[in-house]
């Protein structure tokens, strides 16, 4: 059959149309072409009969020997002509399909060796500077040409349904056009969407909503972002690209880790930015996808490690820490947060093996293996730690006190214990060593009294930071007792009285006993450290009065170092107090005013922030003060 | 010290970038190059021997865009080139670029 065809193909004609002639030059023979399609529209035919009929295989020999007259187009049911390829058709029919395949595919590879000598390509290549592969070029332009003008049939490309093309027809993914129910298919699929127009800032009120968030975010500046905010922020957006960070110093290699973690980008491959060999401190802010075996990695790239912060640290566990052991590395400062994995053994052999150098131990959300058991072990084998620091602890009780009083170097030392303690163990422990004590943070203490207050004030000679909170029981009179003229304490850095109140929900207006830091608590407070005070934190002492406060703030009295305010839910801080405070405390840069329902229309000074406006208005920036 | 109101900043690669003198005074850098007993005092012009010409055509730039906006509130961030990031970080770095030293809290 096939040799029969081809020697038609070399049959003298009459005379030929220009196309022919045209197609001819190009290697494309007209006759070959029509020869195709009429193999395929048979072969089509047949099957369409070999349906209809019930003895098939008859018809089909009668198909076969029908060679060279074509059935009429009308035969041709046109919804259900089934591709050459899949159709379960006689042998020589599928004989006939694959050979006009072939020979479909021997012109196509023809056609498009043509193409690639033709100008147009060439011109074309020229036009994509050699950007793309050429064979996909000529392609593309085989493709262009091979394709149906709208108005003409087509088989569709995923159905094989006959179609109309029209001008909105769909290209298939691979080739080919697709009939409007296919096409509406591959819509939904698509996961581009067509015209993705870009989200303006929202006016106005996407503005202002913008800037309220800087605020809260504590990034509202006045001016542009330093330049090393903006390529810290770029970097982190590309990451993926970096491959080493080079010789940065420390300092922006921790801002790049915290900005890296910030968008919970820290991941193993992230990790080995910050593993140079040469490194004294490692610091992960966000440790959550890293495994044990990324902690390895830590320990055996940064040998000379000193410093190790991981939060979200829940794979550090027992394995991690026994390969810490076998490995050399002289920790001074170790940071952990959440590593529940490591059990109570594993602290206390840790602590016993390499306690030595150990300066500085913080330890957050641990729920039972932090225990009184692992404090017992400090004071013999870390002979050097300034700094503990146990919070959100369910395991520490009266007893680890009573081992925490026996650390004699402590500087530093914040609990956030969930275990309900007397104030005579924290009186005992600041007995032992409140002299040289810098940092005392209590938070949450709701069963502290003034007994702790005076044990402080009579023990405590250095403290910077002070941190009380969530006291029920201590009284305004013993917060001033604490901070008579007496007290030999330099003024404090920073204070936290936060939610030291009175609780009583039958008459919460009524404080007979004073409990809480109310007037006088405050007054001596600011007579003692105002002047040295950077960060003080009152949030919901809501017995303070607004006499109180403008006595404070008055006209003649300034707070040169005061940074920061948190006074929310002070119930009696009114505009004018928020106006006093902005004028005594000239270095002022943020105040938090959330719940002061008599703040209502304050002009805050440029530069200044004001956070928690009840009326939602936020700050109001005026340009001429300040 | 030249009282010109611009100053010259030198690449290592040679090119020459003139500023306003008060956009570039916000490094610190500089700043204290200007106001020493230096030769950069005297002449207005500053040599960085360590930062390439694009790297120093983007701190440039960043001074005035700064100096620009100096006293707007929501300020669109300037765009900064992947390529070149961290050498201008480097440069930052360098020049003292970082945010206003805010006062830490003693923890």
């Amino acid at each position: 059959m096939s040799r029969q065809t081809r020697t038609a193909g070399r049959r003298i004609m009459g005379p030929q149309s220009a196309l022919t002639d045209f197609l001819a030059s190009h290697n494309i023979s007209a006759n070959q072409i029509r020869l195709d399609a009429e193999a395929r529209r048979r072969a089509a035919a047949q099957d369409n009969q070999q349906r209809q009929a019930d003895g098939g295989a008859q018809q089909l020999l009668n198909g076969d020997a029908d060679f060279d007259t074509p059935p009429p187009e009308s035969e041709v049911d046109e919804s259900v002509v089934v591709s050459t390829g899949r159709s379960t058709r006689g042998r020589s029919a599928a004989q006939a399909a694959a050979e006009a395949e072939r020979r479909k595919k021997e012109n196509e590879k023809k056609a498009i060796d043509k193409i690639k000598a033709s100008k147009k390509s060439q011109k074309r290549k020229r036009n994509l500077d050699d950007s793309e592969d050429e064979d996909d070029i000529v392609r593309a332009l085989f493709n262009e040409r091979a394709k149906p003008l709208p108005g003409q049939m087509e088989n569709c490309a995923i159905c094989n349904k006959r179609f109309t093309v029209t001008p909105y027809s769909r290209n298939a993914p691979d080739g080919g056009l697709v009939c409007s129910p296919c096409g509406k298919e591959l819509a939904r699929d698509d996961p581009t969407p067509k015209n993705k127009t870009k989200r303006g800032s929202g006016g106005p009120v996407g503005a202002h909503r913008q800037k309220q968030s800087k605020i809260l975010d504590g990034t509202y500046h006045v001016g542009g972002k330093s330049l090393m905010s903006l390529c810290i922020q770029t970097l982190a957006k590309n990451i993926d690209l970096a491959e080493h960070l080079g010789d940065l110093p420390p300092k922006i290699v921790d801002k790049i880790a915290r900005k890296l973690s910030k968008h919970r980008l820290l991941n193993p491959t992230t990790l080995s930015l910050f593993l140079q060999p040469s490194n004294q401190e490692v610091l992960v802010y966000d440790g959550a996808k890293l495994s044990a075996d990324d902690f390895y990695r830590i320990f055996h790239s940064v040998p000379e490690l000193k410093k190790l912060k991981v939060r979200n640290a829940i794979h550090f566990k027992d394995e991690v820490v026994d390969y810490l052991l076998t490995r050399h590395i002289v920790l001074e400062d170790l940071y952990l947060h959440g590593s529940n994995l490591i059990s109570e053994g594993k602290w206390i052999e840790y602590l016993q093996k390499k306690g030595q150098p150990l300066r500085s131990l913080r330890v957050y959300w641990t729920d039972k293996h932090f225990t009184d058991a692992v404090l017992a072990v400090i004071p013999a084998s870390c002979p050097n730690l300034t700094r503990l620091k146990v919070c959100h602890n369910q395991a520490v009780t009266g007893e680890g006190l009573g081992h925490i009083s026996k650390i004699t170097t402590l500087r530093h030392l914040s609990l956030d214990l969930r275990e309900a303690i007397h104030p005579d163990v924290y009186v005992k422990l600041l007995t032992a060593i409140g002299p040289q004590l810098e940092t005392l943070c209590l938070t949450r203490v709701p069963e502290l009294d003034n007994t702790v207050l005076d044990a402080i004030h009579l023990h405590c000679r250095s403290l910077k930071k002070l941190r009380i909170t969530d006291s029920e029981l201590m009284t305004d009179a013993g917060f001033a007792r604490l901070f008579t003229s007496t007290w030999s304490n330099p003024g404090l850095i920073f204070l936290d009285f936060q939610k030291c109140r009175q609780l009583e929900s039958t008459q919460p207006r009524e404080n007979p006993d004073g409990i809480g830091l109310c007037d006088e608590g405050f007054k001596a407070l600011m007579e003692h450290s105002g002047k040295t005070l950077q960060n003080l934190n009152i949030h919901a002492c809501r017995h303070i009065s607004s006499k109180a406060f403008e006595e404070v703030f008055s006209a003649d009295k300034t707070y040169e170092n005061m940074h920061k305010m948190e006074i929310s839910f002070c119930e009696e801080v009114t505009d004018f107090v928020v106006g006093s405070i902005f004028r005594s405390c000239p270095n002022l840069r943020e105040v938090n005013v959330f719940g002061c329902m008599k703040v209502k229309d304050v002009r805050v000074p440029r530069g200044k922030i004001l956070v928690g406006v009840p009326n939602a208005r936020g700050m109001v920036t005026e340009c001429d003060e300040d | 010290m030249s009282d010109s109101k611009y100053i010259t900043l030198i690449s290592y690669d040679g090119f020459e970038f003139v500023v306003l003198r008060e956009a570039a005074l916000i490094s610190e850098t500089i700043r204290a190059m200007l106001r020493g007993p230096f030769r950069e005092a005297q002449t207005g012009r500053c040599e960085f021997g360590e930062i390439r010409g694009p790297v120093l055509e983007k701190v440039v730039e960043y001074f005035h865009y700064h100096h620009a906006n100096r006293d707007r509130t929501d300020v669109p961030d300037m765009d900064i080139p992947v390529d070149i990031c961290l050498e201008l970080l480097m440069a930052a770095d360098f020049l003292g670029l970082d945010s206003k030293p805010q006062m830490r809290d003693i923890s």
